[in-house]
């Protein structure tokens, strides 16, 4: 048994099964199918998302002191370090602790990624090679072969510009409700870059991935962002700041 | 530390995405066109987009044709031109070999032309080549083997439609609406009887159609799961294979379903190659690696044989041997004229050494196989054993 039969046995195929059932339960629409694993990921890291949550919100309420040691010690980057360390410390937060439900999420990505390609079966090929990776379940066997449209989706192809604007949006919106501004200039414009960096990268990587995938990491951001509003209670660091204040200030 | 974090957050997130991007967006299409033997040579389509003729005698190339397509694959890769997988296995008609592609053509090879090396196509030496529209699909790919009658070909298209065209000039004759609106690929072959064709889908109809006119006539069936192979007829029975693990036979005209086999539980795999049915048995194999023999009239088995591995090309009959092949490439012969008990014996096993999941052909004692490592081997049922091979990817002496 190679490494890929011990990744299909483990992950691949329970999700690709699970996608599928979850298919011809929601009548047919392998949309509905990815929205409601979406779900079920996001409930099964829900501990781990609660944790990275909370780690924001400390780290929120902690910026009054991580500003006031910015100012204090800004121009010795290590002793700038040290004290933020000892901060986080004595507060009790990771601040790496965000790490993990994205790193639970990776190989779930993966093994979803594969499951899209896999189920759709968009060659010969992967037809005939699913024929070994289904279980015989009757609502998997009814299922098969799946349907690719969903909301004039097509789940199979890439290169939808909206679906990638919107996991782009998302993924920004989430953001930036928990990265908190710098203070110091040159930091300032590093954390605007990296800011923009993940959703740029992952509106264009939705670009050229099936739309299926797309469409987990739009909903995946979208409950991301609502959980995040009612667990931290409210927008975070995301603040809507009108125009029109802003030329009444200039104005002054 | 929050860019680093951020910057780790991205590396570790996009560098296995984008692997994957580029290894695992495109499915490989390599293909799985069998052999035909007309007239001592031996036809092939390859896993590298060519269609070969072999002299059998000879053991030489006559002449190959590669097809060609340009693709594009995934926003890192970029397009590039590529032969087309071939998945039809060649029909020889005349002078004419006729292949579809994975490209959405259909061309009719001269024998003539292309032993000569000419441009393709010579018009005057009968050759053409058809397009299919992609019709607001997603693709126009021709995967199911043609359907050579007298004066057409009946095409199976990735759009949904049913072709039928010119024999002589590849124009096309009608189109069919489309079979399958939410599938729309039909990836399996129709078969004609009388003036009409039958049509199964992976929605789980069997259409059946107006030979002349494309035009869809009253009788259809529906099933709740979709259709694995394509159908065949015996005597007004279809037979074909479904994706819950099923075989059907289902009377033409009939609502009902004449009967499923297995009768109490599911087979172990899908029946994914057509049955073949003579005297009123039914052989079927199935990817749970079993050959079965049902009665035509009842679904009752008659004798079952475990090949180990999947069967995913139809058996074939040659006088009174019954053939298989499975995915390992061993090749099992039946003496259907000879007493068989439940569980069956078979009189000849070989094995080729190469995987094949294409059709194959059998005349005069010999079986004409092409493996997967793109190799034809011809098999010599009655010394038991390989007789000879050759190398398709070879160049042309």
């Amino acid at each position: 048994m190679g490494p890929g039969d011990v990744w299909n046995l483990i992950i691949g195929n329970p999700i690709l099964n699970v996608l599928i059932a979850l298919s011809h339960i929601l009548g047919g629409s392998f949309g509905l199918a990815i929205i409601a694993l979406t779900i079920i990921v996001r409930l099964i890291s829900w501990p781990l998302t609660k944790r990275q949550l909370k780690s924001s919100k400390a780290l929120q309420d902690m910026q009054p002191k991580i500003q006031e040691l910015q100012k204090k010690y800004g121009k010795n980057q290590q002793k700038l370090q040290q004290e933020m360390m000892k901060l986080y410390k004595e507060a009790g937060v990771n601040p790496l602790g965000c790490l993990w439900p994205m790193l639970i999420q990776l190989p779930i990505w993966i093994a979803l990624y594969q499951a899209i390609m896999s189920a759709l079966a968009a060659t010969p090929e992967s037809l005939l090679g699913l024929a070994h990776r289904l279980y015989s379940w009757d609502v998997v066997s009814q299922a098969i072969p799946l349907g690719s449209n969903f909301l004039g989706l097509d789940l199979g192809s890439s290169g939808n510009f909206i679906l990638a604007i919107i996991v782009g949006g998302t993924m920004w919106i989430q953001q930036k409700m928990t990265q908190a501004p710098a203070v110091d200039p040159r930091q300032q414009s590093t954390s605007r870059i990296m800011l923009l960096m993940m959703p740029l990268m992952f509106g264009l990587l939705s670009l050229s991935f099936p739309a299926g995938l797309g469409l987990y990491w739009a909903v995946s951001n979208i409950i991301g962002i609502v959980t995040q509003y009612f667990v931290t209670g409210g927008w975070g660091y995301l603040k809507f700041r009108s125009p029109f204040q802003s030329t009444t200030a200039k104005g002054k | 530390m929050k860019q680093l974090k951020i910057l780790f957050l991205v590396i570790i997130t996009l560098l296995p995405l984008v692997l994957v991007s580029c290894y695992g967006t495109t499915q490989p299409t390599r293909g799985w066109s069998g052999t035909a033997f007309d007239d001592g040579i031996i036809y092939a389509g390859t896993r590298d987009g060519k269609v070969v003729a072999v002299n059998s005698s000879s053991q030489s190339i006559l002449w190959s044709y590669i097809v060609t397509t340009t693709t594009s694959s995934g926003m890192s890769c970029g397009p590039t031109t590529a032969p087309t997988a071939i998945y039809t296995t060649p029909i020889v008609d005349g002078d004419l070999v006729y292949i579809g592609t994975y490209s959405g053509h259909v061309l009719a090879l001269s024998m003539l032309a292309r032993s000569q090396n000419l441009t393709f196509p010579q018009r005057g030496y009968g050759e053409w080549e058809w397009d299919c529209p992609i019709d607001n699909a997603k693709s126009n790919a021709i995967v199911a083997d043609l359907l050579v009658s007298d004066d057409a070909i009946y095409v199976s298209s990735s759009n949904g439609r049913v072709y039928s065209l010119d024999k002589e000039f590849g124009d096309q004759n009608w189109e069919s609406e489309v079979l399958d609106e939410r599938h729309r690929k039909l990836w399996t072959s129709p078969v004609i009887q009388g003036d009409t064709l039958y049509v199964s889908t992976y929605d789980g109809h069997i259409h059946s159609l107006s030979s002349e006119t494309g035009e869809l006539s009253d009788w259809s069936f529906k099933s709740e799961v979709g259709f694995a192979s394509s159908p065949v007829i015996y005597e007004d029975t279809i037979f074909l294979g479904s994706f819950d693990r099923y075989l059907y036979a289902v009377k033409i005209g009939s609502d009902e379903l004449m009967w499923e086999f297995p009768q109490e539980k599911p087979a172990g795999n899908w029946f994914w190659a057509s049955p073949i049915v003579d005297e009123g048995i039914v052989y079927a194999g199935c990817l749970d690696g079993k050959l079965y023999a049902i009665e035509a009239e009842t679904g009752k088995k008659v004798w079952e044989f475990d090949a180990g591995d999947p069967i995913i090309c139809s058996p074939v009959l040659m006088g009174n041997l019954l053939v298989i092949v499975n995915k390992s490439g061993t090749v099992y012969v039946f003496d259907l004229s000879a007493e068989i008990g439940d569980e069956a014996v078979p009189l000849k096993t070989i094995s080729i050494g190469a995987d094949v999941r294409n059709s194959f052909c059998a005349q005069e004692g010999l079986v004409y196989i092409r493996g997967e490592d793109n190799w034809v081997y011809v098999v010599d049922i009655d010394k038991g054993k390989v007789s000879w091979n050759f190398d398709l990817t070879k160049k042309e002496e």
